[in-house]
Order: structure tokens, then sequence, then C-alpha cells
């Protein structure tokens, strides 16, 4: 590769790409971690819940 | 100790209400439209001569109606009833919604009159000139601020799936759109694109694939993940799954457009990195489609009765299917058969009537029912009707061009043994007529159940305003 013939735009595409390949690796990571299963799926219901009322100033 | 009490939450939904409404118009103009234009290229007659009607000028109508108008529309009435819902809040401005109704509509009308004038800037799903541009971006920019800030004030803890793919697409609409409509005007109806050659090429089919990618598939899987838990009455299969495909599509999509442009002046090595992605993304598709599936488990047999429900999962049906063969369609081998040809525009439809335009339904006939507070539509089985009619004009419409586009593509690369080529231009557009005139009465099928749906559910409305009426009488008197 030659590195000296790289423009700013090239660097720039290779920053961005570096960017979004360890983003998806976190999200892989955090997805998939065991201990976050639960938090994660604890959600899986949240459009079905929406009919409750709601306390006022209470988070659901 | 009021305080302590569970009250029901107030929305804002009037102005759901009546971005619904103009969707469920919309949708049967928009489709009036584009089996007008395809009858005019399978009987060219149609054009009678007047160049406000012709196909080049209608075509961007059609295209400007369906996606922005119904698209639209339908995006901004589910946006708004999904996050107020699922934050159990009412919207940071209601007169806000309003002005971006407002707004939004003037601009269609705006696209009806200026399109078939000929004023265009001649980019694709980008045509309208730029004073049109400026007002699309400071209207966007009106709803984008306004759900943000919704979801700002919202009382639930956690931010809904829906919610991060709506966010994710009011983001990259706006960088998408700005970026892309970046011209110089020399009038008010007239003006140059910034870009010159390969570059204006590129940024085209970086708004073009994107369009599709965060408007088009992110903002109606925002549809997906809160109307098919909420018909099926079963939670998301996997909410994890669900995180994963919010993240992917949003890390990878903007990587896609260069497959748009195979063969062409453009680096070689950018179509294949476009076609490398294409096909990676696969995987976080079919995990959603699978994962919108998966939720019915236990709920299948709803599938007999439930008509609505019927509507969203043939959506994920042609979801999955747009998002096999598109990737499929962007590598070189087959690109240097299906490109420029009707292939492209049967896909085009699958993703389009197939996928957009009955998820689009499924969640306008549940919101009706829950906006007007009624147990039932009008006619049940006139969603049934419209059901089949979707479905049979969607299939009709996408063999047709598929037979046809493959045909083209092959006529155009056949040559004989003196190397010349056994078909004229012309001759492969005469073959096209039978599978022509087949897509417009596909299309024609489909544009019959939109009108269908328009009346099912102008009925519904009056019905339940007249039973509150009624029953407001005895109250009042």
């Amino acid at each position: 590769m030659d590195v000296q013939a790289m423009t700013t735009n090239d660097w720039l595409g290779v920053f961005f790409a570096l960017i979004a390949a360890i983003g998806m690796v976190v999200t892989y990571v955090m997805v998939f971690r065991p201990s976050n299963k639960q938090n994660f799926e604890a959600q899986s219901r949240m459009a079905l819940d929406d009919e409750d009322p709601i306390k006022l100033g209470e988070k659901r | 100790m009021e305080a302590n009490q569970a009250t029901p939450v107030k929305y804002d939904m009037e102005v759901v209400r009546w971005f619904t409404i103009a969707a469920a118009i919309y949708a049967c103009v928009g489709t009036l439209i584009g089996v007008y234009v395809a009858s005019e290229l399978a009987f060219p007659f149609l054009n009678f001569d007047l160049e406000w009607i012709t196909f080049g000028r209608l075509r961007p109508l059609h295209t400007n109606v369906v996606i922005f108008a119904f698209g639209g529309c339908a995006l901004m009435a589910t946006g708004f009833y999904i996050v107020q819902r699922t934050g159990a809040t009412k919207l940071w401005s209601n007169g806000l919604a309003w002005a971006t109704f407002i707004g939004w509509n003037l601009i269609m009308v705006s696209a009806v009159i200026t399109l078939p004038l000929g004023w265009t800037s001649g980019k694709e799903y980008a045509e309208l000139e730029w004073p049109i541009d400026i007002a699309i971006a400071v209207v966007w920019l009106m709803y984008g601020f306004n759900y943000i800030m919704t979801i700002g004030i919202r009382k639930t803890s956690h931010i809904y799936v829906s919610n991060w793919f709506t966010m994710g697409m009011i983001v990259m609409i706006t960088y998408l759109h700005v970026v892309n409509s970046m011209a110089i005007p020399v009038s008010m109806t007239n003006s140059f694109s910034i870009y010159s050659g390969v570059q204006d090429a590129m940024i085209q089919w970086w708004w073009g694939h994107n369009a599709v990618g965060f408007y088009l598939t992110g903002g109606f899987l925002a549809i997906m993940y809160y109307f098919v838990p909420k018909q099926a009455g079963r939670p998301v299969f996997s909410y994890r799954l669900s995180v994963l495909h919010f993240w992917a599509l949003t890390f990878g999509y903007v990587w896609l457009g260069a497959h748009h442009l195979q063969y062409t002046a453009l680096p070689d090595w950018t179509g294949s990195l476009g076609a490398a992605v294409s096909l990676a993304m696969i995987i976080p598709s079919w995990g959603g489609a699978m994962n919108g599936m998966m939720t019915l488990s236990g709920a299948w047999d709803r599938l007999r009765t439930d008509y609505i429900l019927r509507f969203l999962v043939v959506a994920l049906a042609f979801y999955a299917m747009s998002t096999f063969e598109g990737p499929v369609m962007s590598i070189k081998t087959v690109n240097a058969l299906s490109h420029y040809t009707d292939w492209t525009v049967g896909h085009v439809h699958s993703g389009a009537l197939g996928w957009m335009a009955m998820v689009a339904y499924g969640a306008m006939y549940h919101m009706v029912k829950k906006l007007w507070g009624v147990e039932k539509m009008y006619s049940e089985g006139l969603v049934n009707v419209h059901f089949w009619l979707a479905t049979i004009g969607t299939v009709v419409y996408v063999v047709a061009m598929w037979v046809s586009g493959i045909m083209q593509g092959l006529m155009w690369r056949d040559y004989d043994e003196y190397g010349t080529l056994t078909y004229t231009f012309v001759e492969s557009v005469s073959a096209m007529h039978p599978y022509y005139a087949m897509r417009a009465v596909g299309g024609l099928i489909f544009n019959i159940g939109t009108w269908i749906a328009l009346y099912n559910i102008v009925m519904t409305v009056r019905t339940a305003s007249s039973a509150r009426s009624a029953s407001a009488v005895p109250a009042n008197a």
C-alpha cells in the first residue's frame, strides 16, 4: 500500500470505515453479552404495555 | 395524593388523524398516476401530444407522490403516534406538528404543479427545484426537532426501538437531502448541481440508495417494530435482535450507493465495495424480517381472521425478498444483465408496493380504529378485499417486470457468430409490449385496492363520528 499517495479523502474514508467497524463490534458485544440479555428483553413488551395508564411523574 | 393515581395520558392525536387520512388519499393519487404512466409505456398514444402528461414529466410526479406524499404522511402519522404512546407523553409542540402537516402538504402541492411543467433538477428521487428543496429541509427539520424533543420529554426510561429507527431516518435524510440538493440557482425554476461528472453520479446514488435505506426501509421498520407486536398482541420475538438490526443497518447502509454505478466511470473498487456491503446487509435484514415473523409465534392462527395482521406479515415477506434480491442484483455479474432493464423497476416495486405500502396500510388500519375509538373497521370484508388486491396487484406487477427485464437484458447482450448484435433496440422495445400491458394491469389492481381502503377508512371515520354525535345528544339535552 502506498501510504504517501493517500489523500485527505482517503484518510477520511479509512477513519469512518474504522469507526463503523469498531461500532459494530461494540454493538455485537453489548447485545450478545449474557448479562445484558434480561435488560434488553425486558423492553420487548413495551409496545403492548402502552395501553396502561401511567401514574403521574412515574418513569415506566 | 392525586399524583399517585393512575391517569391516562392525553395525547395530541388530531394531527395524526389528518396525516393518516392524507396518506390514504395520496396512495390513491400516486398509484393512479403510476398506472397512467405505465399505460403510456404500453400505449404511447396516451401522451395525447400534451407535454404536461408525457412519461418524462409524470413519472417523477408518480415517484414523488408515492414516496414523499403517501410514504411521508404515513411515516409522520405513525412517527407522531408511536413516539407519544411509547414515551407516555404528548408531543413537545402540537403547533409545530400542525405546521409540519401544512408545510409538507404545501410541498406536495408544489410538486404537483412544478413537475408537469417540467421544472426539474433532473436528479432522480430529488427532482424538485431548489426553492422547494429548501422548503423540504425546513419542514423536515421541524418534524425532526419536534420528534426528538418529544423523546426528550418522555415519561418512560427506555427509548423503544421504533423511535431509534425513526431518529436514524430523521438524521440521515436531513444530511442526505441537504448534501444531494446543493445547487447553483440560475432562476427560481432552474438550477445546476454543484457536483459534476462522476462525483454528481456518486452523490446522486449515495442519496438515492440511502433514501431507500433510511426512509423506505428504516422509517418503515419503525412501523413494523411497533405495529406487528401490537396487532399480534405478542411481544417482539427478540428485542436484542431488533437493536442489532438497527445498528447494523445504520452502520452499513451508507456504503451501498455505488452499487448503482457498476460498469461506469466510477472507480471499479467503489462498485465492488458497494456490492460487498450490500451482500453483508442480507444478514441484518433477514434477521429483522425473521424477528418480525417470529413475533407471531403462538399467534399464527390469527392470520385466518385478522386481515390487518395479514398486511403486516406479507409486508415482512416482501421485505425479506427485496433485501435478498437487491444485494444479488448488485453483484457485478448479475448487474451486467439486470442494470438499465425493467428488472430494476420490478425490484423497486416489490419493495415499494409489497413492503412499504403493505406495512403502511397495516399500520393505518390499526391506527384508524384506535384514533377514532372503534372496535372494527366499517367493513372488515373490504380490508380483506384490499389485502388480496394489493397482494395480487404487486405480484402481477413484479412478475411482469422480472420477465420483461431479464428478456431485455438477454436481448441486448445477444450477438451472432459475426459479433453483430442479434436484436435492434427497437425489437427489444417491441418485445416488451405484453409485459408493459401486464404491468399496467397489476398496477391498476393495486390502485383499485387503495380506493377501497380510502372508502373503508372514510366510512369508519363517518360511522365513528355519527356514533359520537348520537351519544352526545342525550348528554347535551
